[in-house]
């Protein structure tokens, strides 16, 4: 690499190709943020205790502070930009916003998206695997609890959606 | 006697209080409201202070002390000022204005000046083309302490000869209520119970760690945008610190993530403020976890000695206590909080006769202020203590003896302050006392509180 330490990255990035040249060294998280402007994505803590910038990575969930953003090179990454849009809410994000589940919003797209991992790996979660499941996803405002109805909710319809008897299978 | 003026002004009050007419529907109460700001939060769009970007923009970072007490002798920026890509590097005497600011009394170096009080008290700040830029400067900063004896509890504080926090001393507020004739009200006791009740310190942690982005427009205004709770008190302070006229200065409240009291003070907001100011380019600061922690304020610690008594009929007859109160190294709202510790000590009962003191003491800690429940919460660890204390021992039932004691329309607070309308204690309590009964549920005391 150059003094600069320069790198390319080429990725996916919510279903859109992204080819760019960026300094390199840095956190995903950064790469998100100050490169492509996707700040849906937020640093709570850069330590990995809050979750609040967790962010799919071939389809898993990862942490964006704790993840070089080298890592993602090659890699599809979907943050909360890629979920859906104000005019088109993704049920989780709709039954978050009918349990009351959002207040400050600043762990909002980390809940999200880990309840989206929670749903793909377990669309059927009782109450203590929805706890399990956003355990790394701390909230500061609500208690918790209309988080969990809000998942809770969104996984009975998205059951409801999907046909009868066909359980999803686990991605890669 | 207490009891007949009660008795009276309660007649009084019926003449007094106007009758409030209900609706039996409503546009919002009672009902599950949608936030405004939900849908962009929900969806990622909400745009957050450190979300913020503007083309030339540069970073901000802050130097905070390493030493809970200590005169500083000099501060070397040669070096930091040297870093590639850094734009300024300024201390206490590139303050154009006061180098004072704060939310009550204006008691807190915006850089501290020829002393630090406390860990984490911003010493310096930079601005840079990139956050590693500005790191590296940060680093490059040689400051010479020469430590001071430090205190780090009021009772150390309070002590004879104890290091001074500050030049007028380290008490910041006394705060005294006195209501009837305690000597009377526990001569009337039948039982009295004492204890010491001590809490601690707490960070709010607002997911959010603290943030400010500032830049000068075209017409010369310097704007702040910051997740604050109160946006004029923050230009006020920001224009006497860059002794700009209020006009030239203007805030702008950012979606905020989360405050819970602590974002009421002045946090990024004067320091970006400062750095756009002397580089004349837009400025984004936002503290990290670690640096949030350090410097910003946090709930009081508090130590609580109370006495109550209570009559064979299990009605209180008197509540005297003494409240310390750390509030750190600066004022914050901790005359405020602690004040109003003082006055809620004895809960939502009634004490014909009632007195408690209570201290905000300075010591070389972090700053405490404001946080949900606003010394309140302190105050009940003790008031409920000492009731579960006294049911226990008159061998009443916990929800009887608050229903006797509790305050209702027309009896007196601490303060002499009569209860209105607003009142639900009670039936808050016959509410859980119905619940009870319909769950087959009884209240067992902690086996170390019936101890």
């Amino acid at each position: 690499m150059d003094e600069n330490n320069l790198i390319k990255m080429e990725l996916t990035v919510n279903g859109e190709a992204v080819s760019m040249i960026v300094k390199g060294g840095r956190r995903l998280l950064d790469f998100l943020r100050d490169d492509l402007h996707l700040t849906g994505t937020k640093e709570g803590c850069g330590e990995g205790e809050c979750g609040s910038c967790t962010v799919h990575l071939d389809g898993q969930s990862v942490l964006a502070c704790l993840t070089p953003m080298e890592r993602a090179i090659g890699c599809s990454v979907l943050t909360i930009e890629g979920v859906g849009s104000p005019t088109n809410l993704h049920p989780v994000q709709a039954a978050l916003l009918d349990e009351g589940g959002v207040q400050c919003g600043m762990c909002t797209p980390g809940m999200v998206m880990s309840a989206l991992d929670l749903l793909e790996r377990n669309p059927d979660p009782t109450i203590e695997e929805i706890i399990e499941g956003i355990s790394g996803n701390l909230c500061r405002c609500t208690g918790y609890k209309k988080i969990i109805y809000g998942i809770q909710q969104a996984a009975q319809e998205l059951q409801a959606a999907s046909p009868a008897g066909t359980v999803k299978e686990s991605v890669e | 006697m207490t009891i007949l003026n009660e008795t009276l002004q309660e007649e009084e009050l019926k003449i007094q209080t106007p009758s409030i007419s209900r609706k039996d529907e409503y546009e919002s109460v009672g009902k599950s409201v949608l936030r405004k700001d939900s849908v962009p939060k929900v969806t990622g769009k909400a745009i957050y202070t450190g979300d913020l970007h503007m083309p030339g923009m540069l970073f901000g970072k802050v130097l905070l002390s390493t030493q809970a007490h200590a005169l500083i002798k000099s501060i070397d920026v040669s070096a930091a000022a040297a870093v590639p890509g850094v734009k300024a590097v300024l201390t206490s005497r590139d303050i154009p204005g006061e180098n004072a600011f704060g939310i009550a009394i204006p008691d807190q170096q915006v850089l501290a000046e020829t002393k630090v009080r406390y860990i984490g008290e911003p010493v310096a700040i930079v601005a840079a083309e990139d956050i590693f830029a500005a790191e590296q400067a940060i680093s490059q900063i040689q400051v010479e302490y020469e430590p001071l004896p430090a205190v780090f509890s009021p009772f150390d504080a309070l002590k004879p000869g104890a290091p001074a926090v500050h030049a007028k001393g380290n008490i910041l507020y006394h705060t005294k209520v006195r209501k009837g004739n305690i000597e009377r009200g526990f001569d009337e006791a039948a039982i009295i119970v004492e204890n010491i009740y001590r809490t601690s310190g707490q960070d709010h942690a607002p997911i959010e760690p603290e943030a400010g982005f500032a830049w000068i427009d075209a017409e010369g205004v310097l704007n702040v945008f910051s997740g604050t709770q109160y946006a004029f008190r923050d230009r006020r302070q920001i224009a006497i610190a860059l002794n700009l006229p209020m006009n030239r200065v203007r805030v702008a409240n950012m979606t905020m993530g989360g405050g819970f009291g602590r974002k009421d003070d002045v946090t990024a907001e004067i320091l970006v403020a400062l750095l756009a100011w002397k580089t004349g380019r837009p400025v984004r600061l936002v503290y990290s976890r670690h640096e949030a922690m350090m410097s910003q304020t946090h709930r009081h610690p508090t130590y609580t000695r109370v006495r109550t008594g209570a009559n064979k009929e299990g009605k209180l007859t008197a509540m005297e206590g003494v409240i310390y109160g750390d509030t750190g190294a600066y004022a914050s709202l901790g005359l405020f909080v602690i004040k109003k510790m003082a006055l809620h000590l004895g809960g939502p009962y009634y004490y014909p006769n009632y007195k408690s003191d209570s201290f905000s003491v300075y010591t070389n800690n972090p700053i405490f202020g404001a946080f949900r429940g606003f010394g309140v919460l302190q105050a009940a660890v003790s008031h409920e203590g000492q009731i579960d204390e006294l049911a226990e021992k008159l061998g009443m039932d916990p929800i009887e003896f608050r229903l006797r004691n509790c305050l209702r329309p027309g009896l007196s607070f601490s303060t002499g302050q009569l209860m209105t309308n607003a009142c639900g204690i009670a039936t808050t309590l016959e509410r859980l006392q119905d619940y009870l009964v319909e769950n087959g549920l009884s209240i067992e005391l902690h086996p170390e509180v019936s101890a």
